[in-house]
């Protein structure tokens, strides 16, 4: 399936803007300037010249190009006790990412398995069809990413259907799926056969990764599978305010709420919204009965969910290394230091046996 | 039309249980849905009101009963407020069915132990009412159910003609203090009512349905009678909103409970953290 071709400097900006000429919607990470911040973050582009290709990671993942902070799952309008129904479309318009990070294309991946089994969930998989992730090799990281802990890295293709390697001249492309090989026929002139071996790969960014988190999946699983109740759960929840900015800005997070919301009296929509495990909120019973009734447990969920107890359902861990929860978090809860806590825990054990 | 959009039911019937509980009868608008629905006893469904939102109920009639099904509420929150709001004639949404459901063929031919409490009373009934309908092909059928107080006790009707029933032995029971002067069944909360009923663990499956209390006092109280765990069967009733397996928040431990439940046996609560 892997075809290499070639996209040079110069011919970026006019590939997008072929992009944008066929009608779909690009994003693409754009610098912003806000209130004094400096960021970047995934936004939809119409001037190519706004994309910053192998600028730091965005402020928030992909997740909400394919699974919006808040949707209409469908509309009703009423007329005494008669309801009619106004379905929500299942096609979405043709969305090309341009520039996506490995660790955010790789989540789009990991999320599939669970809107997938069993039930399909339309939404999430039409959007995903709608879209097309051409990514890009990570070259900046920071010490909060721990992607290659998770069993990915700065050059993982995984989630992609273009991947992009950045070299003198401009980009090396690799095409990956049949998604990918539809949009190369679409634009064959502006990206022709890569001559030359493959570009080489810069390791460094790897190695600065590496040096953050080592880690080993199925040893922190079988640690978690066998302590669930262990006093270092509160010793790490001590610190947690239970906000959620974790989750939200999580790759890989997907919990959500479903909620009405009425418009005047006669209609409303049905909406889900973006949810979190860390607000006591989330399993409290009408009876008030709360399953998780502290934030001990609600903290060992959010762990145990990617590290366990998603490994068990769907083969891997829900996180793909990111490290966003970290930056994000106003009480400075750290998972490369909960992780590599967790790690050394699951050494003690192994050797003691 | 995507997984979250609801069918259209109509309310046909409101029965008042008690003075916070009640049964409403529902069937589909759409005549093609109601020929196909079919649902198995223990799966539940997504009920709403427009407007107020999606709740999380058992289906409470049987599955041998066609054409409609019944959900049993108590108004604890803004759902189920607005649904004791709705008359009969008004329309609701309903997704479902749901999850796993009570293992009916091998309770066939063998004893079934009903145990509730309260509003857990629900489930069972859909799946003592499934038995019933068949009742020649399961053997001994026993009941033991109690609520808080004479008027917390849910589908009074049916006690009674339970209780007028010889191929079914049911015994009730009140919490202390609950009990009124016409009162003729025990006094005592329902474990202790359990033990002393004492049902015969050979050829016998137990259903116990209730609140977190009943449910954590009487399983290991029929184990201790000598009912394998395996054999013993409950409902979680975790929070749910997709009730499909994808918003995160029926977990316990690996267990979905919208998929892999809400039916669980005794056995296999063991193996989960208890986060129920």
């Amino acid at each position: 399936m892997s075809k290499r071709r070639f996209l040079s400097k110069p011919d970026l900006g006019p590939f997008v803007l072929d992009l944008i000429g066929s009608g779909a919607r690009v994003i693409a990470p754009v610098r912003r300037l806000e209130r004094g911040r400096d960021f970047i973050e995934y936004r939809q582009v119409r001037d190519p010249n706004d994309i910053v290709l192998g600028g730091p990671l965005p402020v928030r993942p992909l997740k909400e190009i394919v699974f919006p902070p808040t949707e209409t799952l469908f509309r009703w309008r009423q007329a005494k006790s008669l309801i009619e129904i106004e379905e929500s479309p299942t096609s979405f318009e043709e969305t090309v990412i341009v520039g996506a990070t490995p660790c955010d294309a790789a989540a789009l991946e990991i999320v599939d398995h669970v809107m997938g089994w069993d039930y399909k969930d339309e939404l999430w998989f039409g959007r995903r069809q709608a879209t097309a992730v051409l990514a890009v090799a990570c070259t900046q990281c920071d010490e909060s990413c721990f992607c290659t802990a998770v069993g990915l890295s700065p050059q993982s293709t995984r989630g992609a259907d273009w991947f992009l390697t950045p070299s003198k001249e401009g980009f090396e492309i690799e095409v990956l799926t049949p998604k990918g090989e539809l949009l190369l026929e679409r634009h064959d002139t502006r990206c022709p056969e890569a001559s030359g071996s493959p570009a080489a790969r810069a390791s460094q960014v790897a190695d600065k990764v590496q040096a953050n988190l080592k880690m080993q999946p199925g040893k922190i699983r079988s640690w978690l599978e066998r302590h669930f109740e262990d006093p270092l759960w509160k010793d790490i929840a001590l610190r947690c305010h239970g906000c959620g900015a974790c989750a939200f800005s999580c790759p890989a997070c997907h919990c959500f709420d479903i909620m009405d919301e009425p418009e005047g009296m006669e209609g409303g929509s049905r909406r889900r919204n973006w949810d979190a495990c860390q607000p006591a909120l989330f399993t409290l019973h009408g009876s008030g009965h709360n399953p998780r009734k502290d934030q001990t447990a609600r903290f060992r969920q959010r762990i145990m969910h990617k590290f366990n107890i998603y490994p068990a359902r769907f083969g891997e861990v829900l996180c793909s290394g990111c490290g966003r929860c970290i930056r994000v978090c106003a009480a400075g809860m750290d998972l490369i230091g909960i992780l590599s806590e967790i790690g050394h825990r699951a050494e003690e054990a192994e050797s003691a046996l | 039309m995507n997984l979250y959009q609801p069918h259209l039911v109509c309310i046909d019937q409101i029965i008042e249980e008690t003075a916070d509980t009640r049964t409403l009868r529902l069937s589909f608008q759409n005549p093609s849905i109601a020929a196909e629905f079919d649902f198995k006893a223990g799966q539940f469904g997504e009920y709403s009101v427009f407007g107020a939102g999606e709740c999380t109920f058992c289906i409470a009639s049987p599955p041998t009963r066609k054409g409609y099904l019944e959900a049993s509420f108590k108004v604890v929150g803004k759902v189920t407020r607005a649904m004791r709001r709705l008359n009969v004639g008004d329309t609701m949404g309903f997704r479902g069915p749901y999850g796993n459901c009570f293992p009916v063929e091998e309770m066939k031919g063998k004893n079934v132990v009903f145990i509730a409490g309260g509003i857990g009373l629900a489930p069972v009934r859909c799946l003592i009412w499934n038995a019933l309908d068949l009742r020649d092909q399961f053997n001994d059928v026993t009941i033991i159910y109690g609520a808080r107080s004479v008027a917390d006790l849910v589908y009074k009707r049916e006690l009674d003609d339970w209780g007028r029933r010889s191929d079914v032995r049911l015994h009730q029971c009140v919490d202390p203090g609950g009990e009124t002067p016409d009162w003729k069944g025990d006094v005592c909360f329902v474990p202790t009512l359990v033990e002393k009923v004492a049902p015969s663990p050979k050829d016998s499956f137990a259903v116990v349905c209730g609140p977190p209390i009943v449910i954590t006092l009487t399983l290991p109280l029929l184990e201790r009678i000598g009912f394998a765990p395996e054999r013993i069967y409950t409902t979680l009733e975790n929070r749910m909103k997709c009730g499909i397996g994808k918003c995160g928040r029926c977990n316990v431990g690996p267990v979905y409970v919208c998929k892999d439940g809400p039916v669980f046996t005794s056995a296999q609560l063991k193996s989960l953290p208890p986060e129920y």
